[in-house]
């Protein structure tokens, strides 16, 4: 199968091009538009007036990470070590540790996410066998002001709840 | 020397003076915002004291507060220490200098007296201008150079280069210019510019030197170091280029320098090309002849725009999203009251104007004002037009800069030279 040339047409070569001044003048006309539009009637910028109208999450978009519980509130990870295993960032440090809730028999001790290595590539939430770490909380904005602020802990993860309902995240195919 | 001469030496000085310095806010806040409506953004309209932003002008407080307070760094490699605090000056110092030539409103004639209404009364005219713009490239070189930065360097030779070869295009126009006009005196230049051609034309610069004010203008932005012409710091080859070391105060210098050769620059294409102080169709003599039929207009017309102006304010000093008591719309209230008792104070001073003496010292001193104010709306305009290239055109590259510089705008300036000398021969 050989391959469609297509020939695009070089501009810039015509005499009125060449004069430079007129293609000059129609661009200064277009973005002239721009302003004169934006100067009669504000409303029309393409703006979003953050932080005062934050911006709509959709489901599948990988926020920060949470783990999720059983109805009881017992932990759902079992510190299989997939996912930190899976990390490319190597941004996961689980260490695990005797369960005592009778579900099974490892749970993890210590959980923390280092959010300043992190990529939020969420290998993390595809790797889990028990759907224990979910990145739907919706937070798009970590911010602190000290490196160690940005480390999460077994409980900062458990404390965030997810900002979905339960069915919609089902179908957003996690 | 009476008090009324040392008066006027007072005003002339503090305008030229200070007018390009309250002409640097003025023109940040036109590029920023300018620059965000060009994009269909709305540029810096956050920064407030007790909730009055002022359409973004406050922000400027606030850039000028971190400015100053940001810590003056001078690295430790910089062995010239003296150049490389005298640089910033030399851009600074010139571009406001370049100013005290330009008039900015017609002999006044005061007690049977003429003053010339420019900030030193020099003949000097559009040599002092030149002499000065060629002059503050220096500091930009020394900048360059005394940084010991391969991007300062860099950036330095290029505006070297880049200003001879626009110095040469810029003087030749002029030369064309000073064909026509017949003197140096940029305010006999401005008050030829107030006749009439054909009886319905003001013989403006741009009238009768069309490729003269082509040729003058990229040359003039190619001098000011602005987009397409802003090789010198061309952020994404060379950083900064000649600024790179260059921060707090010091840098800042350098960007006021920039912004008033900015505005100094505007008034010289408005002097030159766009009938300086001229009110179209208007020259000094009408005007002080019908001092009071043009109060009497202005008396009307001031209102009307101010309706139209506050119904603009109204409309886009609001919040753009749900929001209980919107305090942006008491702001544009406070903004509007503003307005109006300004108008109000305009309307007592144009009624003052009405019961003066016809032809009488009041009908010198409004039609002063008045041309003071035409100065400064045509320069505001000129500001706007840089705004305007600065955000449509890219950058261009270094040598496409040095092939129009010389092999189009040398030329071209030659020629009309040529045709402008056979015409005026022709005519005279």
């Amino acid at each position: 199968m050989g391959a469609t040339v297509k020939t695009l047409p070089r501009k810039g070569a015509s005499l009125k091009e060449r004069l430079y001044l007129i293609e000059i003048v129609k661009g200064m006309a277009t973005t002239f538009g721009h302003f004169f539009r934006n100067l009669l009637d504000n409303r029309r910028l393409y703006v979003r007036h953050y932080p005062e109208v934050q911006p709509e999450i959709p489901v599948r978009w990988r926020g920060r990470h949470r783990l999720t519980t059983h109805e009881d509130g017992t932990v759902k990870c079992v510190a299989c070590f997939m996912c930190q295993t899976n990390c490319p960032a190597n941004c996961i440090q689980i260490t695990a540790g005797e369960r005592l809730d009778g579900r099974t028999e490892k749970m993890p001790v210590k959980f923390t996410i280092d959010l300043l290595e992190c990529i939020y590539c969420g290998y993390c939430v595809e790797a889990c066998p028990l759907d224990a770490i979910r990145m739907d909380t919706g937070i798009f904005s970590v911010t602190g002001d000290k490196r160690s602020s940005f480390v999460l802990e077994l409980s900062d993860l458990l404390a965030t709840k997810g900002a979905f309902a339960e069915e919609d995240y089902k179908k957003g195919g996690a | 020397m009476s008090a009324l001469d040392i008066f006027m030496v007072v005003v002339r000085v503090a305008f030229s003076a200070f007018i390009p310095l309250c002409f640097i806010a003025v023109c940040v806040w036109m590029e920023r915002r300018g620059a965000g409506f060009f994009q269909d953004r709305s540029g810096p309209n956050r920064a407030n004291i007790f909730g009055f932003r002022a359409a973004g002008l406050v922000q400027n407080l606030a850039d000028a507060a971190k400015l100053i307070f940001k810590e003056d760094v001078t690295s430790g490699h910089i062995k010239h220490k003296f150049y490389f605090v005298l640089a910033p000056l030399i851009v600074f110092f010139t571009a406001v200098v370049s100013f005290a030539v330009v008039p900015f409103a017609d002999t006044l004639v005061l007690g049977g007296k003429s003053y010339l209404m420019q900030g030193i009364p020099l003949d000097l005219g559009i040599l002092w201008f030149l002499s000065f713009v060629g002059f503050s490239v220096y500091g930009i070189i020394l900048a360059g150079w005394s940084s010991t930065n391969k991007y300062g360097v860099l950036g330095g030779l290029r505006s070297a280069a880049q200003v001879i070869s626009y110095e040469i295009p810029m003087g030749l126009a002029i030369v064309s210019l000073l064909v026509v006009y017949g003197t140096i005196h940029l305010n006999e230049i401005a008050q030829f510019q107030g006749r009439l051609l054909f009886g319905f034309i003001p013989m403006w610069g741009a009238v009768l030197q069309p490729l003269g004010l082509v040729i003058f203008i990229v040359a003039a932005f190619a001098e000011t170091n602005r987009t397409p012409f802003d090789l010198a710091e061309g952020e994404s080859e060379l950083v900064a280029g000649f600024h790179v070391e260059y921060s707090a105060m010091k840098f800042a210098v350098f960007f006021m320098g920039e912004y008033v050769a900015l505005f100094v620059s505007s008034a010289m294409i408005v002097t030159l090309f766009f009938g300086g102080y001229q009110v179209p169709f208007l020259s000094t003599a009408t005007l002080i002849n019908n001092a009071k039929p043009v109060a009497f207009l202005l008396m009307v017309a001031v209102p009307v725009a101010m309706h139209y102006f506050a119904g603009w304010i109204r409309r886009s000093n609001v919040s753009h999203y749900p929001r209980e008591n919107d305090p942006r719309v008491f702001e544009a209230e406070i903004y509007i009251k503003c307005f109006w008792g300004l108008v109000i104070f305009l309307e007592v001073v144009l009624l003052l104007i009405l019961f003066a003496d016809k032809g009488g010292p009041a009908a010198h001193i409004f039609v002063m004002l008045l041309q003071m104010a035409t100065f400064l709306v045509k320069v505001t305009m000129m500001i706007f037009v840089y705004i305007w290239v600065r955000w449509t055109l890219p950058r261009f590259r270094y040598d496409q800069l040095q092939r129009l510089g010389w092999q189009t705008l040398l030329p071209l300036a030659l020629l009309n030279i040529f045709v402008t000398s056979a015409v005026v021969v022709a005519l005279s």
